[in-house]
């Protein structure tokens, strides 16, 4: 199972860290003050007094993607020996969800002889005003109130709605890296995969990637897959690096990649969003899978997918959505007696985005008549779903009155009612 | 509304319009004379009067303020046992209005509750026995643990004799205006095994198709009542026309609202009735307990039930290259 280089070549310890000592020290003199760490650690990394460092209660840690911000911490937690608490952006950060998983961890005795607990809350930026309805209240109470290091993460801080979370945070800025930097780095990646990669490929990846090491990691192991040299000219045939693809694009990729690899690789890709994948390969499945048994392997790795899926957004166990991947991509791809594929595949849009809409407010209604019915005719809603409806039906096709009476009574109009028959 | 429904509109509603149950009634009857009560447990399958009943002893002992009196819960509808003990909570928090001194909670298909739920439900009995008594229903009782079944008065309920049925039928058909034939009545019994509320919708809809039910207009509404939508959506997918399938499963999902739970779950009652061979059966059964199960991990319903109906388009093709075994 190919694990993202990303996590693979993730720096382990302050050391390892590239390009960040400010940071480094800042967030180590802030921990040493506060909290307790290893003298060695402190030691070595706490060198600041400043007032500010001392007083604060949490630490805001900023600055573009893919520079270091979460793995600083996560070293960091591993440094000073603490159990890291992590919510990112893909989880639902309501005040509620955000007591629920942080309480607990704070509340639970450390299982595995951590010292203490640090929690990170990663791309706070990323809160929806709406949507996280209370999250940054939730923070701000946890600041508050807790007795661990918190540290919070975000690209753009000066967003007027993380101005409370400014106020109490202390706030440091990641440098951006440069291009010798990523380059250094994309090399030590080569030599430990045992591949030859020629300087100048390395150096027009870095350029490209502005700074962002995770994108260009990520596409070192993009070109790499299956393969194990990387000449400029393979970057030139690819066209400028980070592709943006399009969904067509990732479509194509997933769907003619020769090995289970190259198909797994494309979640890699900056521009995947695999939830718009999933809708994508919903739709498509049967477009490119003509033969019926293909057609229902692809549909059974598809489903076995979104049963990860599933569990993780239950369990929050993101460690298992690499199955997901593998299945989604690398299953969907590599079927059985696959067929050969034509050049160009007209790919349909996914009427599932068309439809959702209305089959919020359909289900809505139906709960509705059923939930009434059920209350009325003293019967389950199991039973109402499974024997009722279908009687109302019947009755309705033979008499109007039924489906006005209905309606009536519901307050809703007759053609919503007839809809649901 | 609850009179658009023959079964609610004639369903007995003192113990006297109850026309079987004999026994049932009189110790019933004898409990409502001593103003007190025990937990009860009635059993037996569908359609067989626990709810009538159920219903009919909190008329009895409340008269016109029965409603305020009763609580009633489906244990399969409720999402778990803390939902059901905070209703019944705040539904005890209230004294009883007129005569009895307690209140009556009526919880359907107990039996569906799982042996921890059940647990933590004769808890709640016996916290709130000061002034509820509860009603348990059950289509088995050997589903009910027992501990709870020795705190009930514990009563088997069963299928309605046939000249009974007939009776009853020919009541309603009499005052609703419609003539009832005796080959209708006895498909009727046939078709609803002595399901009391099947019988009466069945006589139902026959009506509603022509105003003399004979065995012909029976019939017809039986095929009227089954879940044609969904047995289509089957049909197209065994016959491997995924397009018109998926078609036909966002017509069901989107625009008519049917969760897909519901979906399988219909299959697999329908599956008995299907023209398949039993090999065929088992492998569909066996295929809509793994969409069962997938679809309650999952994410994506529809993703899961593309699974389910090209699978089932490929089970079909089988079929369609080796047509007969036998």
């Amino acid at each position: 199972m190919p694990i993202p280089w990303v996590e693979k070549y993730r720096p382990k310890s302050f050391s390892e860290i590239v390009n960040q000592e400010e940071a480094k020290q800042i967030l180590a003199s802030w921990i040493c003050t506060r909290f307790k760490a290893p003298q060695e650690f402190c030691a070595r990394w706490a060198k600041r007094r400043d007032k500010e460092i001392k007083e604060a209660r949490a630490v805001l840690l900023w600055g573009p993607p893919g520079i270091g911000k979460t793995t600083l911490v996560h070293a960091l937690a591993k440094e000073i020996g603490y159990e890291l608490v992590e919510l990112n952006a893909s989880d639902v950060r309501t005040g509620e969800r955000i007591r629920q998983v942080v309480g607990r961890g704070l509340r639970e005795a450390s299982l595995f002889g951590y010292a203490g607990k640090i929690v990170l809350f990663d791309e706070v930026d990323g809160l929806h005003v709406k949507e996280d309805l209370g999250g940054l209240e939730a923070i701000l109470n946890l600041i508050e109130t807790a007795k661990v290091p918190i540290v919070l993460t975000a690209n753009n801080p000066f967003d007027p709605k993380l101005r409370p979370l400014r106020d109490i945070s202390l706030v440091v800025g990641l440098k951006r890296l440069s291009e010798d930097e990523v380059v250094e780095v994309l090399k030590r990646i080569c030599a430990s995969e045992g591949a030859k990669c020629e300087e100048e490929a390395l150096r027009s990846l870095a350029k490209s990637s502005y700074g962002d090491l995770r994108a260009a990691i990520n596409d070192l192991q993009l070109y790499l897959a299956g393969r194990k040299v990387l000449t400029v000219d393979d970057i030139k045939r690819a066209g400028e690096r980070n592709p943006q693809l399009s969904m067509f694009e990732i479509l194509d990729r997933v769907y003619k990649a020769r090995w289970f690899d190259e198909a797994r690789a494309v979640s890699f890709n900056p521009s995947f969003d695999w939830e718009q994948y999933f809708v994508w390969a919903l739709e498509t499945i049967p477009i490119v899978y003509k033969d019926l048994e293909v057609m229902s392997e692809a549909f059974d790795r598809l489903s076995k997918a979104d049963m990860f899926i599933g569990i993780v957004k239950r369990t929050q166990e993101w460690e298992l959505l690499s199955y997901a991947m593998e299945l989604a991509l690398g299953g969907v791809s590599q079927v059985k007696n696959k067929p050969r594929l034509p050049p160009f595949i007209r790919y349909g849009f996914p009427q599932r985005l068309l439809l959702l809409a209305k089959s919020k407010e359909a289900r809505r209604r139906r709960e509705m008549v059923v939930e009434y019915l059920a209350r009325n005719l003293h019967v389950s809603k199991a039973l109402v779903n499974a024997e009722i409806f279908y009687v109302l039906s019947a009755l309705a096709k033979k008499d109007e009155h039924v489906v006005e009476r209905l309606a009536r009574a519901l307050g809703i109009s007759p053609i919503d009612i007839k809809n649901l028959l | 509304m609850s009179e658009l429904f023959w079964f609610e509109k004639y369903r007995p509603r003192s113990f006297e319009e109850v026309v079987d149950l004999e026994e049932v009634k009189a110790r019933l009857r004898e409990f409502v004379k001593a103003g007190n009560l025990p937990h009860l447990l009635f059993y037996g399958p569908p359609g067989t009067g626990k709810t009538t009943m159920a219903l009919v002893l909190a008329r009895e002992l409340y008269g016109e303020y029965w409603r305020e009196n009763t609580l009633e819960l489906n244990a399969s509808d409720e999402r778990g046992i803390g939902v059901i003990r905070e209703r019944v909570k705040e539904f005890a928090r209230t004294a009883p209005v007129g005569k009895a001194p307690f209140k009556l909670v009526i919880l359907d298909e107990a039996d569906n509750m799982t042996s921890d739920a059940q647990q933590a439900l004769r808890r709640i009995m016996e916290i709130y026995a000061q002034n509820t008594r509860f009603i348990l229903l059950a289509n088995y009782v050997s589903r009910i643990i027992d501990p709870i079944i020795s705190r009930c008065a514990v009563f088997r309920f069963s299928p309605m004799p046939r000249h009974l049925m007939a009776e009853r039928l020919r009541e309603i058909a009499r005052s609703e205006g419609v003539e009832l034939k005796d080959d209708a009545i006895d498909l009727i019994y046939e078709i609803s095994e002595g399901d009391m509320r099947k019988a009466i919708n069945l006589l139902q809809v026959a009506a509603a198709v022509s105003k003399v039910v004979d065995a012909n207009a029976v019939a017809s509404a039986a095929a009227a009542v089954r879940p044609s939508d969904v047995l289509e959506l089957f049909n197209l997918a065994m016959g491997g026309d995924l397009a018109k399938a998926r078609d036909k499963l966002r017509e069901l999902m989107y625009i008519k609202g049917v969760a897909g739970v519901d979906l399988i779950r219909v299959f697999q009652r329908e599956l008995i009735r299907m023209q398949l061979d039993d090999d065929v059966k088992a492998e569909v059964a066996e295929l809509l307990s793994e969409v069962d199960y997938r679809l309650t991990q999952g994410a994506d319903e529809e993703i899961q039930l593309m699974y389910f109906l090209t699978k089932l388009g490929s089970i079909g093709k089988k079929i369609r290259v080796a047509p007969k075994k036998r």
